[in-house]
């Protein structure tokens, strides 16, 4: 059974701190649904999870299977067996999808694997997402829409078969016939064991995969860890209880100064 | 492979006139010098493979009406300055992919003028510029006639202290009502002591037409590195295959496997 123990995180990014101190467990099998308000540290927890260059780690650790996960690459710890759906997919240029799949699932594995395989597997998995074949032989995410984009995580999501899959705003961009199909492959896979690590502005993705836990990010650390009743009423009534009854003051993000001037084309406009 | 052009003739002007209904021709311009005219007859259908023209200086196509000519070429030879130009007579599309590995400096200029009505042009340039090369595309594009359409794509990868240059322009003029002209240039610069240089230039003195520029230089995106890191790929992988990104879709333009097979041990053997 796969294990990521997180103790104590802080991370920073740009010299800013986001996370300040999280505590978490996720074990394989589990599908822990990641809340919080926006600018509070949960994208930038499954990120510093896998690895994203623009942030650092200050403090904490984090052990995955007993490892230290912060001393790996982030190709490794896709290799021990996590996975992060993106928010925002890039989109790379001459860089065939199928491709770039098949190098990803041959890169786990010691024997490459054979063409007919590799493209049954890929057939089946786009058959399971309704995906059309040929996004699978387009550039990468190049021309996508949005939908697209988040079915190509999943796409990836099905063929590399992680321990642990974290997906950030999957749902985002999808429509609700969409939002099914995803949900029956997650639900299908946790069937199968995988744990998942899942953030999401709306109850509905959290409706059909039913979470078995809820962690609520607040201020960059975890507020709240348990039940997954929880989604419910963060759906119904918002983030105010965790001030009134957990007496825990929700901090605004302070606005940067504005960098990017408004044309001047913009501001005549603005006057009319 | 084949080297011979069937049914075609070399007067001493250098001329060309291919008259076959074959569809798969090898252009050899090996002992050809100055400049070479090809003349290509009306309605024709066809892939044109020039290859061994170090020596020529221009070379200019002839598009004659309702032809589909798709020319391909590996430019990997030394050559300091070279020019190809197109006529393209009504109905008819002519399609180009340069794959540039000219092993010294070298200034291309290219000149496309889309001369009847109708007419395509579908450009497409990979160009490495590495080891202190300083290289420069000058590609034009002129809609002389109505309702014609281009496509400018331009590709490119620096390194190694060395100079790329990408100058597109596409230009409508007054009248060529339901004209298109697109393009597109992007340039990979691998180091700090590197130049890549793109400008997109637009001419447009028509209303009623569609035109699109688009241009990006820089470093290999982080961002990138990173999602395909994530799913597994080592550091170095990743940047290989998001710099076969940029060279390698030229090879769509090749039939010939010799030729595919040879671009893309090019592009591996020198990333």
């Amino acid at each position: 059974m796969s294990k990521l123990i997180i103790k104590n995180l802080h991370a920073e990014v740009d010299g800013k701190e986001i996370l300040k101190g999280i505590d978490l467990v996720i074990n394989e099998g589990e599908t822990v649904a990641v809340l919080g308000p926006n600018g509070h540290g949960k994208s930038t927890l499954l990120n510093v999870i896998m690895g994203h260059p623009k942030y650092k780690v200050t403090e904490g650790t984090i052990l995955f299977d007993d490892e230290d996960l912060l001393k790996m690459t982030t190709d490794e710890r896709a290799k021990k067996g996590l996975f992060l759906g993106m928010q925002n997919p890039s989109e790379i240029p001459g860089v065939i999808n199928s491709d770039f799949l098949r190098a990803a699932v041959n890169a786990r594995s010691e024997t490459p694997v054979s063409t007919y395989k590799f493209y049954k597997q890929l057939n089946n998995a786009t058959a399971e997402l309704k995906m059309p074949f040929d996004l699978a032989t387009r550039s990468l995410n190049e021309g996508f829409s949005g939908g697209e984009k988040k079915r190509n995580e999943i796409l990836q999501l099905l063929l590399l078969n992680p321990k642990i899959a974290m997906l950030d705003e999957i749902d985002s961009g999808l429509d609700v016939d969409a939002i099914q199909v995803v949900a029956d492959s997650i639900n299908k896979l946790k069937a199968k064991g995988m744990g998942f690590m899942v953030i999401s502005h709306y109850a509905r993705l959290f409706d059909l995969i039913q979470p078995t836990r809820a962690v609520v990010v607040v201020n960059g650390k975890v507020v709240i860890d348990g039940d997954p009743k929880y989604i419910k009423r963060i759906d119904q009534t918002g983030y105010e209880f965790i001030k009134t009854e957990l007496g825990i003051e929700i901090q605004k993000d302070e606005p940067d100064m504005n960098t990017v001037s408004i044309g001047s084309c913009a501001v005549k406009e603005a006057i009319k | 492979m084949e080297r011979l052009i069937p049914n075609f003739d070399i007067n001493k002007n250098k001329f060309i006139v291919l008259e076959s209904s074959s569809n798969h021709f090898l252009l050899d311009l090996k002992d050809k010098k100055g400049s070479v005219i090809v003349g290509l007859q009306a309605g024709l259908d066809f892939d044109l493979i020039l290859i061994n023209y170090e020596n020529v200086d221009e070379i200019h196509f002839d598009v004659n009406e309702n032809s589909h000519v798709n020319v391909a070429s590996l430019m990997h030879f030394d050559k300091k300055e070279l020019k190809i130009s197109a006529n393209i007579d009504q109905n008819s599309e002519f399609k180009a992919y340069f794959a540039d590995f000219i092993t010294g400096d070298t200034k291309c200029n290219v000149v496309i003028n889309l001369n009847g009505e109708n007419s395509i042009c579908r450009w497409h340039l990979a160009s490495l510029s590495e080891k202190n090369q300083h290289k420069e595309f000058d590609v034009n594009i002129y809609h002389n006639a109505l309702n014609t359409y281009s496509r400018m794509d331009n590709y490119g990868v620096v390194r190694d202290d060395a100079k790329l240059v990408f100058s597109g322009i596409g230009q409508i003029f007054n009248g060529m009502k339901g004209s298109k002209a697109h393009q597109n240039a992007k340039i990979m610069v691998f180091d700090k002591n590197s130049t890549g240089i793109a400008k997109p230039i637009l001419k447009i003195d028509e209303n009623d037409v569609e035109a699109s520029h688009a241009a990006v230089v820089g470093k290999i995106n982080d961002e990138h590195i990173f999602y395909l890191t994530s799913r597994g790929l080592s550091e170095d992988e990743a940047k290989r295959i998001i710099t076969f990104g940029y060279l390698k879709p030229i090879i769509k333009g090749f039939e010939e496997q010799e030729l595919k097979d040879q671009i893309t041990d090019l592009i591996e053997g020198k990333m």
